[in-house]
Formats: structure tokens, sequence, C-alpha cells
């Protein structure tokens, strides 16, 4: 039905029928909300992966005034040995929370932070010189076994040693992070449901154009026994194309956005989240680019974003044919 | 090859409605055609002629009787896919033509071969024989607006016959058209009977009848008042 120009030569003319402009227009449209909403749930995942990675097995003890002798009561429920029950009695109360948790056989790594480390973590709230006014508690963050937690006989010894002593299992926060990194895919599924829905109307809409712009044409090739998979095709080869189109736009108009957003949040989302300064526009600029160079954008979220034309075209296609199967019912 | 027996039939309004189905003029009505048979529907205008080949092309089902047209049964469980194929067997000229306004002559003649996905070579030895047939050789490449009433006449007519069909359905072909045309459409219809197509010509047209004299289904008000 072709001719050396690959144009079918039935009558339909499509490429006359269908407003072209307006559906390659709407569907890039809803294509670019579908990027960007997909490139949203991408980085929502990917924080709320690498936090709770972070979190995992982490639990975080702050021992106020931890340079004030232990107490006795915890000191008693270590072996009756005198000397010792002396000794731990004089020693500060980090030290002696920190060497009942370095004896527990879960407990991978205990580390206390520094005043270098408190202040670094407090700078972005207090200033760089705000930590050194406060009476600061000492941390200590232990790392567990995987699967793993503090016993209720570890804990009851530590607040003996150290009463007011705060016990935070990070794991609480992965839980969160978790419920609402689905919550955001939930609505971000059901945003993209709804572009899909809408865009499916509008191209709905436009082959019911094509199909009132052809009517005699169709009737003709039905009656010379044009098969409804035929003139279904014809209509759904047409408007894939120019949903393909329109989809590679408004996915091509998402990405800038994208790569920019994704270099802003590389320092956040990185192995090493650090609170680095914000860029100016030049850096953001070269960041762009450089993410472009560097495949700095996940692999994840590029390969979404080429589903996305894909997408487009596959629901111009079906919908396509729906529209025009349920017009030609009417014939006999 | 064609036999109705006491067929009643529903026409759908083509797409003017959601529920545009009216009731077909005709009543019940009982005929047969065999292969190669050159047969006049004659009657007034509104006697229903147009309506009768609406159901021989399969534009409207039979909702009574038995129907069967080129060895199968028609009814209103008909699957849609064997209706198709059914009408490629068939060939029809409408009285309006129904020509595409945006195809050449000789794509509009070939439109029936590459609806059954004939390679292209054999397509243009086909059309260039048709149009050589029907006397449009020179007029291959023109549009439908640049045709007399005539040239038209006999684009249709190559159109319907190309695929070399096994019924040909001619409402009014005649129509509006000189004697001398008018007598060179018939002929072109008759030659088609005598090759073994079925052909059903309906007309108003007596004087044209009693030039080429063939059996005749005549219709009034409906009713099949005589199958000569």
């Amino acid at each position: 039905m072709s001719d050396r120009r690959g144009r079918v030569r039935d009558g339909l003319a499509l490429a006359h029928a269908l407003p072209d402009r307006s559906l390659v227009a709407m569907v890039a449209a809803m294509s670019l909300l579908a990027a960007l909403t997909w490139a949203g749930v991408f980085g929502a995942q990917s924080l709320s992966a690498r936090w709770a990675q972070g979190a995992e097995n982490l639990i975080t003890v702050q021992v106020p005034d931890p340079e004030k002798p232990a107490t006795q009561a915890g000191t008693t429920e270590r072996p009756p040995d005198n000397r010792q029950n002396q000794a731990g009695s004089q020693r500060p109360r980090i030290d002696a929370v920190m060497e009942a948790l370095q004896g527990q056989p879960d407990v991978s790594t205990v580390h206390r932070l520094n005043a270098q480390e408190l202040d670094q973590l407090l700078t972005p709230w207090l200033g760089s010189s705000g930590a050194a006014a406060l009476p600061l508690p000492g941390v200590i963050e232990i790392h567990l076994a995987p699967g793993m937690n503090l016993t209720k006989d570890v804990s009851s010894r530590i607040a003996a040693l150290a009463p007011g002593t705060l016990i935070e299992r990070n794991d609480d926060w992965r839980r969160r992070l978790q419920v609402v990194a689905r919550s955001l895919v939930a609505c971000a599924a059901l945003a993209i449901i709804l572009v899909s829905g809408i865009g499916a109307a509008v191209i709905g809409m436009a082959t019911r154009l094509g199909l009132g712009a052809r009517r005699e044409s169709i009737m003709i090739l039905h009656g010379l026994g044009a098969a409804d998979g035929y003139v279904a095709s014809r209509f759904g080869s047409r408007v894939a194309g120019l949903s393909l189109m329109g989809g590679v736009v408004g996915t091509m108009l998402g990405v800038p956005p994208i790569v920019i957003v994704t270099q802003l949040m590389a320092p956040l989302s990185g192995p090493q989240a650090t609170m680095e300064p914000a860029q100016d526009g030049e850096a953001i600029i070269s960041g762009f680019f450089g993410s472009l160079m560097d495949s700095h954008v996940p692999s994840g979220l590029i390969s979404g974003l080429v589903c996305v034309p894909i997408a487009a075209a596959v629901i111009g296609w079906l919908t396509a044919q729906i529209i025009v199967r349920v017009w030609l019912r009417r014939l006999p | 090859m064609i036999r109705l027996h006491n067929v009643t039939w529903r026409h759908a309004s083509q797409i003017r409605g959601r529920r545009g189905e009216t009731l077909s003029a005709l009543p019940a009505i009982s005929f047969s055609v065999a292969q190669g048979e050159f047969r006049w529907l004659l009657g007034p205008s509104g006697a229903g002629k147009s309506s009768l080949l609406r159901l021989l092309h399969l534009e409207a089902l039979p909702v009574s009787g038995q129907l069967e047209l080129l060895g199968t049964d028609i009814t209103p469980g008909t699957t849609r896919s064997v209706l198709a194929r059914l009408r490629q067997r068939i060939g029809m000229v409408h009285q309006d033509f129904r020509l595409m306004p945006t195809l050449s002559v000789a794509d509009n003649v070939a439109l029936p071969l590459r609806l059954q996905r004939r390679h292209e070579a054999d397509v243009v030895t086909e059309v260039d024989a048709i149009l050589n047939w029907v006397g449009l050789t020179t007029r291959k490449n023109a549009r439908p607006v640049e045709l007399s009433g005539g040239e038209q006449q006999r684009t249709a007519i190559a159109r319907a016959v190309i695929a070399r069909p096994d019924l040909v359905l001619a409402d009014e072909p005649t129509n509006a058209l000189e004697e001398s045309q008018a007598n060179r459409v018939i002929g072109m219809l008759r030659d088609i009977a005598a090759m073994g197509t079925s052909v059903i010509v309906a007309t108003h047209n007596d004087a044209l009848v009693r030039r080429f004299p063939a059996p005749a289904l005549r219709l009034n008000h409906g009713r099949l008042i005589n199958d000569e």
C-alpha cells in the first residue's frame, strides 16, 4: 500500500486528518510531567535508600555529663571484685558505658565522637562557635551485627552506670524513611496514572477528530472489504508515531531540570553525604554538563526517562486502536 | 451463489446515531441468483432497490430468514472478519461512485488489490489492464474531480471488478449518463457476467432494460412483485 516515499496510498491521508501539532504538544506536556514525576520518585527513593543504609544497625548513645564518675549501682552489677568496684566508681561515665558496650558480642564497633566530630555535627545548626558554648553529652555510635539489637540487660546496665543516658535506635528512623518513600512512590504512581489517563483522553479526542475528518474514506475502505484491524492499525501507527514524537520532545525538555536537581542532590545522596554550601549558577551549569558527560545521572533514572516516550507511543497506539475499533462497530 | 429465503433485515443508519437502527423498507423476500447470471433489479424510486443492494453488500444483516451469499450463511452472529472477507469478493458500484478524492484514478482502481496485499508489481499490471479495458489509460493520473461523470462511473466499475469478484452490484450505474455512455457501461457489466461473475444492476431506466434484455427482479413498495 506504500509508495516509494513510504506513504500509504489508501486515501486516508492521515497526515492531514489528525491534528499533528496540537497532539504532539499535548503529549509532550504529559511526557514532561511524567518524566519529572519519575525523577522525583527516583530521587526520593535514592535518598531514602541511602539514608536508610546509613542508619541501618546504628545506635546512638548520648551520655549526659560524660566526665562525671559512673554510679556505684552500675558497677555493682559487675563481677564481685572489690578493687575493680573501687576503680569503676572513679571512672568517667562515658568510659564506663563504652566498656559496658564493648563487651557485648552483637556489637561490631563502638566509637565515641570526639570534639571535632561533634562540632562538625552541630555547626549547621549552632554555627562554628555555638557548640563550645553548650554543655554537650558524650555521643557514642554503635554498629551492631546485622539483625541484632541491644539487649534489655545492657540498656539497664547503661542506665545504672549513667542515669539519664539516651539510647536512640536509628532503625526506627529507617522504618519511617521507608514509609515516607513508599508514600511518595504511591503518590507518584497516582500522578503518572493520572497523566497517562489525561494523555489517553487527549489522544482519544484527536483520534475521534481524525475519524470524523476521514469518515467518507473509511466508509469506502470498509465497503471494499478493509478489515477493522486494517483501519485501526493505520490510525494506531500514525497516532503512535505522533505520541512517540511528543514523548521524546517532552522528555528532552525534562532532562535539563532533572540533571540540575540531580547535581544538587548528589552531596545528599552520595556515599559521604555532607552539607556542602549551595552551588552558584555557574557551578550548576558546569555541573549539568559534567553530569551528562560523567554519567552522573543514575542509570535507573535514565532507563525510566527512556521509557517515557515508549510508554507514550504504546498508550497512543492502544488508545487509537480502541477508539477506532469501537467507532467501526457502528458499521455492519 | 445468492439465495434469500424469507429474509428481513435491519439497516444500521451508518454512523449517524448510537442507536440509529431503522427497519428495512422491505418485508420478507425470497429469490436466488446463479453464478455468472446478469440480473436487472427494477422498480421506481423508493421501491427498495438500494436497500436490497445494501443487504447483498453486507451493509445490513438479516434478522430473520436465510441468506446464503457466496457459499456463506449470513446471520447476525457472522463475525466482522468474515463479513470483511466476503466484501472483498463483492464489487459494488455506487450511484455516487464513492471514489477517493485524494487518490488518482489508478490508485482508486488499485485499492481492492492493495487491501488484499497483492504484490505491487502485479497491482500495476492489473491496473493498467483494467484501465485499458474501460478506456481510461490516458486519465490514470487524474483525480476524480477532474473526470467527467462517465469517466468517474468507469473508474468505479474498474475498481469494482479489478479483484475479479464473484458478485458485482451496481446501483443506478447509468444515472445521469448519456445514452451512448450508458450503453457502454452496461455492455461492460454484461461482459463481466459473461466471464462468470454474477451481476445485479439496479435501475429505473426501462429503455435501457429493453435494449439489454435479461432476467429481472422487480420491486414495488418494498415487495418483490416478480422474479422474471
